[in-house]
């Protein structure tokens, strides 16, 4: 058993989310209802889709601290760009998703050329980084504001062939992940992180791997920024601020170990649900206001030593 | 060590969840007619002023009581970026609410999980910031008027003439441009007054009281100072230090340790309130339109066409005695406050 969990740690967090769901499930009985259901996802995925690219950072022994702020830049750049082409139709939003995505793996490589071939400390790089594309998107659209078409935050809660959109990204996402993981990349990321001097000597390029790593987080942060602009209808500079964190929470939940190394992203997409579920379990408690976040500090606490403790015996 | 502490963190957290989980199925049962389940949205938990506003609004649903009306609130506060405050939006949703109330984060970002809310049959009240939203209304106060009547009282304190600064709360926030732009309004009306200069301190109390030892600093002939809320306790810190607080007029602020630091010092200020019981008075209008009643025709005001503007008391040394005598017994933090009762409310009404 020890052992099994020992090679899998994302089974613990899949437990913990089946706790949460049927604790939410006997607060809260609508829960199963698929409107409800179809509702909750729409808030975790921007979190579940950015832990999924942090995961690739931290796996080869980095961490990328601006990825709220990379959001909070897609978001801006998306709508100022649907807003400048105009028009109706689908033109302004493919537009506005284009530039939005190369405005990521911008950010991405900057942050990666900066940590992997200046050797900057990687925590230090992105905390810095971030401030900057957080003062870049407070200055593309100073005010939040900006409202996108119909088109863009209707398709967004929707449904595709009987499912709803929100859950195809979520497919999407898990799909790209399992694929990548059968991918040599990966495989170079995880010796990259787990010993960096080992990998050198191999002959591996070392640069190209980590600048990967940070450009394929940045991208996940702006796939999340899409999300939240179909689910804000709007712009605004200040989103995202509780992403970086959040999404590292959700990594280590997830049983990827920060050290580097290990772990992988279908791990964090259970992580960042267990996340948000705690969130939900605390709300449908009825738990005094005052109480809510100390209670939800406390319970994220509890899981994340809990799966470390578990793991290390 | 380690390990057993969490664990007893987890029970005990478990065993809160079962009590509470219990009292939520209690309350659930207790439904009569007249009972209404309003959820209330705190999106940033920064200043004592938030917290006064829940406690306000859950006594006033507690009041509806004795009207024979059961209010209940759910409350969600905490500091949470946009998605975060969607995300209890959407909770109340799924909760099925009968009303919410909000203290949006965003003027925006809103629109599509409010139209959600209103397709389930949801009113939506947003309070102290006004939201695009067709599907919801504003229930509080007109910023740029708090603006217009302190900009008001300090030219007429100044008997329409001198120089004047101001210092502003975080530039491109929405209240902040409404009330730039209603005291930038009142100003040009009277050219005899000169506008020095006008600085940002981010509604920071210590940046207010550096911001203005630099504006002191660099203009020794200020005559008149224009500042927004706490920002007014630390510009007020820096006149006093200059020893200037009986040759300049400036506005105040609205906790009681500022009063009576106000009424000791004698100094020359006025302020407008911005009372925490806008919440309060949101919820006493969500209950009647809950109850049935439909809105009067036109009282829907502001750039939206959403708003119902409430009064803005006003303080100066002609009635701070009274606002002092109401901060009686409370903390040092409290505001100054008022509440549209369920009487008062009723006038927007048919």
């Amino acid at each position: 058993m020890s052992a099994v969990v020992r090679s899998r740690p994302w089974l613990l967090t899949l437990i913990a989310l089946a706790v949460l769901v049927a604790v939410n499930t006997a607060l809260q009985p609508s829960f199963v209802q698929p409107a409800v259901l179809q509702s909750n996802l729409t808030t975790f995925l921007p979190l579940t889709l950015v832990a999924i690219g942090q995961t690739y950072v931290v796996m080869g022994g980095d961490i990328d601290l601006s990825v709220g702020a990379i959001a909070a830049l897609v978001n801006v750049v998306t709508v100022s760009a649907i807003a400048a082409v105009g028009g109706d139709g689908l033109t302004p939003i493919i537009a506005g998703l284009a530039a939005g995505l190369a405005t990521a793996v911008v950010c991405g490589v900057i942050n990666g050329v900066l940590v992997a071939v200046l050797r900057l400390q990687a925590i230090v790089t992105t905390f810095a980084t971030g401030i900057v594309f957080a003062g870049t998107a407070l200055f593309v659209l100073p005010q939040a504001g900006l409202p996108v078409p119909e088109a863009f935050w209707r398709s967004y809660g929707a449904t595709l062939i009987g499912l709803p959109v929100v859950l195809w990204i979520l497919l999407a996402g898990l799909a790209f992940a399992l694929f990548l993981g059968r991918r040599p990349f990966v495989a170079h990321l995880t010796a990259v992180g787990g010993s960096r001097v080992g990998a050198f000597q191999t002959g591996l390029s070392l640069s190209r791997v980590r600048i990967g790593a940070f450009v394929l987080s940045a991208l996940f942060a702006g796939f999340a920024a899409l999300c939240l602009t179909g689910e804000t209808a709007s712009g605004d500079p200040l989103l995202g601020q509780s992403l970086a964190l959040s999404s590292i929470s959700a990594v280590v939940l997830g049983g990827t170990a920060l050290s580097g190394g290990s772990g992988g992203p279908v791990g964090s997409i259970l992580g960042a649900l267990v996340l948000g579920m705690i969130g939900n379990v605390i709300f449908f408690a009825g738990l005094p206001f005052a109480w809510q976040t100390l209670v939800q500090g406390l319970i994220v606490l509890a899981a994340l030593a809990g799966g470390v403790l578990v793991t290390r015996r | 060590m380690m390990k057993r502490t969490a664990t007893r963190r987890a029970v005990l957290g478990a065993a809160a969840l079962l009590a509470a989980g219990g009292l939520v199925a209690f309350g659930g049962t207790a439904q009569a007619q007249q009972s209404f389940k309003i959820g209330l949205s705190n999106g940033w938990v920064g200043s004592e002023w938030r917290t006064q506003m829940i406690e306000e609004a859950q006594a006033a649903a507690a009041a509806w009581k004795a009207k024979g009306v059961n209010v209940e609130v759910v409350v969600q506060s905490a500091t949470v970026d946009v998605q975060g405050q969607i995300g209890h939006v959407r909770n109340f949703i799924n909760q099925g609410v009968n009303a919410i109330i909000i203290n949006p984060n965003s003027p925006t970002a809103f629109d599509p999980v409010f139209a959600q809310a209103k397709a389930r049959n949801i009113l939506v009240v947003s309070t102290d910031a006004e939201v695009s939203s067709k599907d919801a209304i504003y229930v509080g106060i007109d910023q740029k008027d708090w603006a217009v009547k302190s900009a008001e009282w300090l030219a007429k304190t100044l008997g329409n003439k001198g120089n004047v600064v101001t210092i502003n709360g975080i530039a491109g926030h929405p209240a902040n441009e409404m009330r730039v732009a209603g005291y930038r309004e009142v100003f040009a009306k009277h050219p005899d007054i000169k506008l020095l200069n006008q600085a940002n301190a981010d509604w920071d109390q210590a940046k207010g009281q550096q911001v203005m030892q630099n504006l002191l600093a660099t203009y020794p002939n200020i005559n008149g100072v224009w500042v927004q809320d706490g920002m007014a306790d630390g510009a007020w810190r820096a006149i006093e230090a200059a020893g200037k607080k009986d040759q300049i007029a400036a506005t105040g602020e609205i906790r009681k340790d500022f009063l009576t630091r106000w009424s000791e010092q004698k100094l020359n200020s006025g302020a407008s309130v911005n009372p925490p019981g806008v919440m309060a008075s949101a919820l006493n209008v969500a209950v009647h339109r809950l109850m049935g009643k439909e809105f009067k025709d036109g009282i829907f005001k502001g750039q939206y066409g959403n708003a119902i503007y409430i009064p803005i008391p006003f303080v100066d040394n002609s009635n701070l005695a009274q606002a002092l005598k109401q901060a009686e017994g409370k903390p040092g933090y409290w505001s100054v406050t008022a509440v549209v009762t369920p009487e008062e409310a009723q006038q927007y009404f048919k």
